[in-house]
């Protein structure tokens, strides 16, 4: 059975890949077997640093061939090398599970002597947990670069979710920073389970059979030069394209002293942006042409649909009782679910502001861009809704960046890798 | 005024329902402590089957999904929970149909609001629940919830573990959920002795020293983490023990 000491060096390892989420799978129990997955996920805990804990996530090994420049693993790295057997897996992911600790287990690995052979004690690993310990839990495996296809697939067919991680990108930041790693050795096994994934539905096989929860991946921001503009870009291509569920961003921060990293971290705040504008691109509507040019950078003192908004005031203010659903979720501070109970509510009765703040709908922002019956509520020009936002975004982002500054100090012993 | 006191079961809540819908002017609750103004007219129910399944009948012709919140409101540890639940109702009767769309109604937003929170410790729960192994092999599980959850709780794992038996136990109410790899039974139990099997401390030593290397330190965010996991919900917690 493992022990604490290497539990330790496996999970810190593991800790700086952002992906917790156990959702997205409703694989069943077969009435024998242990665990379920339930679609809409579930958090066991949370840690001080306010992620939750859904999966249990850890490394393998964290004894890497590769020397990419930004991780704490690189092979040049000297620091405590650990491994844990897929028995020893299993078992910790199985007691872990009936004490209801976790929602299933994340494996990830270092390569350690070869993808192939890596790729292939991850699968071992996987299929021993569903077939020798019958285990029905949620699984999300990591998929190794370069490994060959066919092992791949074979892992696809007993886990729930998988994901290749981009780390940086463009193909030129790759080159750099992660020399043994190649665009396509990346790109290539995301294409061919999208694709099985599709035939998949097509021949109308049960859902569940290959990655019901689908891939995700995850990147570097701000450890190479590429604009906002260039990382959404990427970002709705591998959501179009390759039906990505998630891409995850990681703010870059300086652990290795190299010349080809820069001495100062990306900030928190340049990661929460992205994932702002990444939510317009998922849920809202928007296409990443009306959020960034292509060599620009998300504004910081409003989020992206506030500065989308203002800079097209022609189409506002938008009369609540009657603008479509699609134009709801384009007003400021009108999210997902506000849009749909206004829809909902005003086919009973016309809705004045007051039914607005006791239905919670946040108006903060959104009572520039809105009448209710025809009366409007904002600040009349564009320049004194840029003032008043800006006003109430300042006090935002000075709290945020308090939070932030006291952690920056101390995150300078660790990779960028949140 | 008139006050209907019931006495916190779905049956009576229904029959008192059915006695109340005609009044002007009345309350229905099934708080003991509760202040009665001058003048007041107070009434006991007594569960009335016949009664409480006409109530249902109606209701669930009407609005078949109205039956599982109100279900979920009676739960709720609001003291205003049963008057919520018959407002609630009222309004669907005089709409004549499902009225949870209707947003902005005072009565619409008050109930969904209970059913929301319940639905969010239901939710929570299914993640903080936890589970020690005694010596016999039976999971057991203390927990002390804001709301009566624990045959929910115990329907949800029974699904998980099927072939595992267990112990859910609301040490607040005084009652617990059996689960024999069969059915789930719900009993009073006050106090429960549990032996620990030889393994619990080890797996919960490993799992404290996994949530201490996962958080990531220099990125500390405390606030956010007492939001998600309030301070309530750590007593039953290995990893938050000191």
């Amino acid at each position: 059975m493992v022990d604490e000491y290497r539990l330790k060096i496996l999970t810190e390892g593991a800790k700086y890949d952002v992906s917790c989420s156990s959702s997205g799978s409703s694989r069943k129990n077969d009435g024998r077997g242990l665990g379920f997955a339930s679609s809409g996920g579930v958090c066991h805990s949370f840690t001080p640093d306010g992620r939750c804990i859904s999966l249990l996530k850890i490394l393998m090994s964290n004894e890497c061939l590769y020397d990419c420049e930004y991780c704490p693993n690189r092979r040049s790295a000297d620091v405590e090398r650990a491994f844990m057997t897929p028995d020893e897996i299993c078992e910790l992911t199985i007691n872990f599970y009936k004490r209801n600790y976790i929602e299933g287990l994340f494996l990830s690995s270092a390569v350690f002597s070869s993808p192939d052979a890596t790729m292939e004690l991850l699968t071992e690993t996987v299929i021993k947990l569903r077939k020798l310990y019958n285990f029905h839990g949620y699984i999300h495996l990591k998929g190794i670069p370069g490994a060959d296809d066919a092992l791949i697939m074979r892992a696809a067919g007993y886990v729930d979710r998988m994901s290749f991680n981009i780390e940086l990108p463009s193909e030129k930041s790759l080159k750099l920073l992660a020399p043994q790693k190649s665009k396509t050795g990346l790109i290539l096994p995301m294409k061919k389970l999208a694709l099985a994934r599709e035939e998949n539905k097509e021949r109308g096989a049960k859902r569940g059979r290959i990655i019901p929860a689908g891939q995700t991946t995850q990147m570097i921001i701000g450890a190479s030069p590429e604009s906002d503009g260039q990382i959404l870009r990427l970002t709705q291509s591998l959501y179009r394209k390759m039906n990505l569920k998630r891409v995850y961003y990681s703010s870059y921060v300086p652990v290795v002293e190299s010349p080809l990293l820069p001495s100062e971290g990306a900030g928190l705040l340049r990661e929460h942006r992205l994932y702002q504008a990444d939510w317009l691109l998922r849920f809202y509507g928007f296409d990443v042409e009306e959020i960034c040019g292509e060599g620009e950078n998300l504004a910081s003192d409003v989020d992206p649909k506030c500065a989308w908004a203002m800079k097209n005031m022609h189409l506002f203010p938008v009369e609540i009782n009657e603008a479509p659903t699609e134009m709801l979720l384009r007003v400021p501070g009108i999210g997902a679910r506000g849009a749909q109970r206004i829809t909902d509510a005003r086919r009973h009765a016309k809705l004045d502001f007051d039914n607005l703040a006791k239905m919670h709908i946040v108006l903060k922002r959104a009572r520039h861009f809105i009448t209710c019956k025809g009366k409007f509520y904002g600040s009349g020009s564009v320049a004194a809704v840029r003032a008043a936002l800006a006003l109430e975004t300042r006090a935002e982002t000075a709290k945020q960046l308090s939070m932030f500054s006291e952690s920056t100090v101390a995150l300078s012993a660790l990779t960028g890798e949140i | 005024m008139k006050y209907f006191l019931v006495d916190g079961t779905p049956a009576c809540f229904y029959t008192a329902v059915f006695e109340a819908y005609r009044e002007r002017e009345c309350i229905i609750t099934s708080e003991r402590d509760v202040q009665i103004g001058l003048g007041a007219q107070i009434c006991e129910v007594a569960a009335d089957g016949g009664k409480a399944e006409r109530v249902e009948k109606k209701l669930s012709a009407l609005d078949k999904g109205s039956l599982r919140e109100i279900e979920l409101i009676l739960r709720s540890c609001d003291p205003l929970k049963e008057n919520a639940a018959f407002n609630y109702i009222k309004l669907i009767v005089e709409s004549g149909g499902p009225v949870r769309t209707m947003a902005a109604h005072p009565s619409v937003i008050e109930a969904l609001a209970i059913v929301d929170r319940v639905t969010r410790e239901i939710d929570r729960l299914k993640g903080f629940l936890r589970f020690m192994e005694n010596s016999d092999g039976v999971l057991y599980a203390p927990y002390s919830p804001d709301n009566d959850l624990t045959d929910i709780l115990a329907r949800h794992f029974a699904r998980r573990f099927p072939s595992q038996k267990f112990v859910i136990h609301d040490l607040k109410r005084k009652k617990a959920a059996l689960f024999d790899c069969n059915e789930i039974v719900i009993a009073e139990v006050g106090d429960a002795e549990i032996y620990l099997s030889e393994y619990e401390k080890y797996f919960e030593n490993l799992w404290r020293r996994y949530y201490r290397s996962i958080n990531v330190e220099s990125r500390p965010h405390e606030r956010q983490m007492r939001g998600y996991m309030p301070v309530r919900y750590w007593k039953y917690l290995p990893e938050k023990r000191q």
